[in-house]
């Protein structure tokens, strides 16, 4: 058993981590005031393939897989929880429904410039009476000749305002339900009809949008439909089960910086003449951070390393995305409490990383329905296994 | 134009922790880089690189200055060569240097060596002018600008508290210094490549040519030292214009403002 990372990704994570220290930590702050990741930024992470990490070479990716995929989640989760859900949303998502299901003409005429961050991608599930029960959906898509016509409303679409492309689920045959009756297309969002309607005023994540998305009369021909006709519903349920792997290594990255922040500033706070950091109550509250964030840290990459080797994945990656937006609320939560007072100031990141934090137990399916999916897989015959 | 830069890996300084009172360097963390140095001469020579111009990057060292190799390919370089061998173990400057200039002679010469100026580690600044020496090249250093055409190498070159701008014939040898030439990042599809997909030439003595004898030193290691302690300036404090005020007069009495 060999827990060590290939070389190609130990110098993958020293280039990354240089690039979000560098390029993207001193702009978090501003990015969650001016409620916008500079395009400038996006547009240098392009240009080193950070658009595409996961993709192979041949669609313009970088051909890192999941692991480098999460590799490049959790440093950005290190610094910026926005620009993790930016590019999060378009590549683990919206440009991971194509990959999976997409042909090869669809392929090359949109995944290749979505992995090179030409185009930027959006996933559009959510609907005003459909989140957790994704299957509730009311867009519907109907056939005339060659195209489909598309009405409806997404909601809370993230990265809906800015991109090129949007993945969505539409109802194509309403008495046939989830498994036929949902179909998914992909929708280039200069399709006349397509409109933005209202931005989210959020807690956090401020510097990702989140759109509501309107879909009047959108005509899109046949070849826009994305997988099989009538599965749909599998297409969304495939990719979110691959971008909950990387959601969690997010969340690891954004633990780590909850660590080293309550460390440094331990070592630096005096009271009673002592630094803070000889306290045992400091120790303690560490210590369980840093055991916790190890757990997690095994967690999120076996995971990635399941997808990568192509084995069965889904409970998995439901737990990375559980344990891990619940760690990183205790963790965040904890260096808060380290920080005292100056961690519930505005002035400083902890807040900013405390409000941020709380919509990774919501956002990609909530941490509800992840336990949902983790006990639907116990509960089938042979669905407890003990390892070999 | 070919332009060969020879690099070196060193411990990444960002894992050592010194102790002056117990005049040690501790090692916490045992990672290897390519010194800031020699990652400017590979930023350098990718600047001037164009499109039918070739860079090599060289390094002597142990079989792990692979990783320092692969990381230059990922960076942009065309081709690199581990120069490394059991023999080679016990680094001197002057093997070194005989190490280089074999290796440049077997791969043809070069139009441009472009090497750091100091190594990030012993700094001794030897490498650069030494193997201009070897190879029979002129030699620039300390260089901060840089072009090169026709046969001729502009350069600037830091002087006092200026600059000078010199000319030399192709072929030469430039060293650069770290803060001069701020490194790109490497493009991810190439760092996969660089271990995936490409090689790293490795050659020994019996490949350059070379015999015990060639690698004798002519300087002998006779221990290290820390450097003594930084004379700490005169310390001003009070509310801020007393401190302007009293820091223009110690000024003026150094002599440093009229």
């Amino acid at each position: 058993m060999d827990f060590s990372f290939p070389k190609e990704y130990q110098l993958f994570r020293r280039m990354v981590r240089e690039f979000c220290e560098s390029e993207v930590r001193p702009l978090a702050k501003i990015i969650d005031r001016e409620h916008r990741v500079p395009f400038e930024t996006i547009k240098k992470a392009a240009e080193l393939g950070l658009m595409g990490v996961p993709f192979p070479q041949k669609y313009g990716g970088m051909g890192g897989g999941e692991i480098g995929y999460c590799i490049l989640m959790e440093e950005l989760g290190r610094v910026c929880t926005s620009t993790t859900t930016v590019i999060g949303a378009h590549t683990g998502i919206g440009a991971m429904a194509i990959y999976l299901d997409g042909t090869e003409e669809q392929k090359q005429k949109y995944l290749v410039p979505l992995a090179q961050g030409k185009a930027i991608a959006a996933f559009g599930l959510t609907e005003p009476q459909a989140g957790s029960d994704a299957a509730a959906i009311q867009t519907t898509a109907v056939r005339d000749g060659n195209e489909f016509v598309i009405n409806g409303t997404k909601v809370f679409i993230t990265n809906g305002d800015i991109a090129d492309i949007i993945t969505v689920m539409a109802v194509t045959d309403p008495a046939l339900g989830a498994y036929g009756g949902i179909t998914a297309f992909i929708v280039e969002t200069d399709t006349p009809g397509f409109s933005i309607g209202s931005l989210e005023n959020k807690m956090g994540i401020r510097g990702s949008s989140t759109a509501e998305c309107v879909f009047q009369d959108v005509r899109v021909p046949k070849e826009s439909i994305l997988g099989q006709f009538g599965a749909g519903f599998l297409t969304f349920m495939k990719t979110l089960d691959i971008g909950r792997a990387s959601l969690g290594a997010g969340c690891l990255g954004g633990c780590r910086a909850a660590l080293e922040a309550s460390i440094r500033w331990a070592k630096a706070r005096e009271q009673f003449g002592v630094p803070i950091a000889t306290k045992q109550a400091i120790h303690f509250t560490i210590a369980d951070m840093a055991a916790e964030i190890e757990a997690l840290y095994s967690l999120v990459y076996r995971t990635a390393w399941l997808i990568d080797t192509g084995q069965p994945h889904i409970q998995e990656a439901a737990a990375c995305k559980l344990i891990g937006s619940e760690t990183a609320h205790r963790c965040i939560d904890r260096a808060l409490q380290i920080h005292g007072a100056l961690g519930y100031s505005r002035d400083h990141w902890i807040e900013l990383g405390w409000r941020d934090q709380r919509i990774s137990e919501i956002y990609e399916g909530t941490n509800e329905i992840q336990r949902l999916v983790i006990a639907a897989h116990l509960f089938r015959p042979h669905g407890l296994r003990i390892p070999a | 134009m070919k332009i060969i830069v020879p690099i070196k890996q060193i411990l990444d300084p960002q894992g050592l922790t010194f102790r002056r009172d117990k005049e040690r360097m501790f090692v916490n963390v045992e990672e290897y880089i390519i010194g800031p140095a020699s990652k400017a001469a590979i930023e350098a020579a990718l600047r001037l690189k164009g499109e039918d111009d070739q860079v090599l990057a060289l390094s002597v060292g142990p079989p792990r200055a692979d990783d320092a190799l692969r990381e230059a390919l990922a960076l942009g370089c065309d081709a690199a060569y581990l120069l490394t061998d059991d023999a080679f173990q016990e680094p001197n400057i002057s093997a070194t240097v005989r190490i280089l200039a074999a290796a440049i002679e077997k791969l043809g010469g070069a139009n441009l060596v472009i090497t750091g100026h100091q190594s990030g580690d012993t700094a001794a600044g030897q490498v650069g002018p030494r193997l201009a020496e070897a190879l029979g090249y002129a030699q620039v250093t300390d260089v901060c600008a840089l072009q090169a055409a026709d046969g001729e190498l502009q350069a600037t070159r830091r002087w006092d508290d200026g600059f000078v701008a010199l000319r030399a014939l192709l072929p030469a040898v430039v060293t650069v210094a770290p803060e001069a030439f701020p490194p790109r990042y490497a493009p991810g599809a190439r760092i996969m490549n660089a271990y995936r997909e490409w090689e790293v030439t490795i050659w020994g003595m019996d490949d350059l040519g070379l015999t015990e004898g060639d690698l004798t030193p002519r300087l002998a290691f006779r221990g290290e030292s820390f450097p003594p302690p930084l004379e700490v300036g005169e310390e001003f404090r009070g509310d801020p214009e007393t401190v302007a005020q009293e820091v223009v007069t110690a000024l003026r009495l150094q002599k440093l403002i009229g």
